[in-house]
């Protein structure tokens, strides 16, 4: 029989001063914490547990620097190996942290990325006490960036088993998330009315349980399922109900997506020039959070109506801006295979547009 | 919560584990400290009142079960009670004091 000798500690700091030593190592620049780790409390589990909750936060509103500040936390818990807490704090704060730097990943597009984080997430959660509620939790994301891959029947085949999973741990909340998967993969299914019917299911729920994010969420996912719809009064109350509260929560990425679901409205309602204007603002809001591949998605997008307006060149001039992100995300065959063919069409001015449409209609889940 | 539960766990510590009342003392202040910020994880927020219990219930039996091996220096105990409840997974001791603290209840 082996034993493992537990640490006894002094007093830690309170949660209230956990909170203000989080704000104190964020203000603190990435390359002067290490050093500075004893005076910040770096190590303090209240300082750590703070931490996550206000990059849980940041995630709709900034989530390159929640990825930039997960990644040192995870590094700083890592490696030297530090001993935080009791028991399985240490385990629970690398998953958290890679957790959380998986997710903002999936924001950003860095697929590849983001899955090597849920790997390292899985390995701190397997050793938490409380290990079924945080694989699930991570179970979520890695669904939910199986979705942006495109790979729809695989979500739904495994989403009711996440479903009963949260339930049978009495999490609603997360329960009830796992719905705007199954809303969105029938987006992407080109389905908009049996999406408008899973959202309509969410937003009474939401509601009668006080659940405010998703609710707003739910509401703009309305705004493009109505848009895809050409069911203009119906899209404008699903954003007139939403964008109160996402402001209120900041939640910038879920505001770029109501303006992405104006523009489809205004463009389903032959309205081009409006529904440009709308993307373009859509783009400055995503630019704004640094979610590139948002952006040249709508370049395609955008190129798209400008082609149905005539305007080759200027189509042309979309797509060459779009090409490099695209080619940076490393996407999927279907994907690689549409762009090929724009990227030989745009080579010859002539621009192949099923390729276009197929290449845009694959990145439209990035919306999602 | 951890109050409804502590003579539970008292007793886990003093009578399963054999702690000194000390010992147990100190273990019960690391576990409050712990579980305060258990309840505060992430994924916790939602956890039902049972589960809550059974994580508290599962630390502590893994505390006097690490606490005790770590005393007895990898040699066996005169003590067969105590052996028995060594040799036993914590997660199952705290399944069995869960089961008796809901049975105490109703």
């Amino acid at each position: 029989m082996t034993g493992r000798v537990l640490p006894f500690r002094g007093r830690p700091l309170s949660s209230e001063a956990g909170l203000k030593a989080a704000e104190r190592v964020l203000a603190t620049p990435l390359d002067e914490r290490a050093a500075k780790a004893r005076t910040l409390h770096l190590e303090d589990p209240e300082t750590l547990l703070a931490l996550c909750g206000v990059l849980r936060e940041r995630m709709g509103t900034s989530p390159a620097s929640v990825r930039e500040e997960a990644q040192y936390l995870y590094r700083f818990i890592e490696s030297p190996k530090r001993e935080i807490g009791l028991f399985d704090e240490r385990d629970y704060f690398l998953g958290e942290t890679a957790l959380l730097a998986g997710t903002a990943c999936r924001c950003l597009s860095e697929r590849e990325e983001s899955w090597i984080w849920f790997e390292r997430a899985e390995a701190g959660f397997r050793h938490t006490m409380n290990a079924p509620g945080e694989l699930s939790r991570l179970a979520y994301q890695r669904l939910a960036e199986r979705l942006e891959e495109r790979q729809l029947d695989l979500v739904l085949e495994l989403l009711p088993s996440l479903i009963e999973s949260f339930q049978k741990l009495g999490m609603p909340e997360d329960a009830l998330k796992c719905r705007f998967l199954e809303g969105l993969a029938h987006v992407e299914k080109d389905e908009p009315a049996a999406a408008v019917a899973v959202f309509n299911q969410i937003c009474s729920e939401a509601e009668e349980r006080g659940f405010d994010r998703l609710l707003a969420e739910a509401y703009g996912n309305l705004i493009h399922a109505h848009g895809m719809m050409g069911e203009a009064d119906a899209a404008i109350e699903a954003s007139r109900r939403s964008i109160p509260i996402l402001k209120r929560l900041d939640n910038r990425i879920a505001l770029a997506k109501v303006t992405w679901g104006l523009a489809i409205l205004l463009r389903e309602g032959g309205h081009y020039a409006e529904a440009i204007d709308s993307y373009r603002k859509a783009q400055d809001e995503f630019g704004a959070i640094g979610m590139r591949a948002d952006i040249a998605a709508l370049n395609l997008v955008v190129a798209d109506l400008l082609l149905e307006e005539g305007k080759s060149v200027e189509a042309l001039h979309e797509i060459a801006a779009a090409l490099p992100v695209i080619s940076e995300l490393k996407m999927a065959p279907e994907g690689m295979a549409a762009l090929s063919l724009v990227r030989e069409s745009a080579r010859r001015q002539e621009i192949n547009r099923q390729a276009l449409r197929e290449l845009h209609g694959y990145f439209q889940e990035l919306q999602n | 919560m951890f109050s409804l539960t502590l003579d539970v766990i008292h007793s886990a510590l003093v009578a399963y584990y054999r702690l000194t009342e000390e010992e147990a003392r100190g273990a019960e202040e690391d576990l409050y400290i712990w579980f305060q910020r258990l309840a505060r994880r992430g994924g916790a927020g939602q956890m039902p009142v049972k589960l809550l219990r059974i994580s508290l219930l599962s630390a502590a039996c893994q505390y006097g079960r690490s606490f005790q091996l770590w005393k007895l220096g990898g040699e066996q105990s005169s003590d067969r009670e105590l052996n028995d409840v060594l040799s036993r997974e914590p997660d199952e001791v705290a399944g069995d004091l869960d089961r008796r603290f809901e049975e105490d209840r109703s």
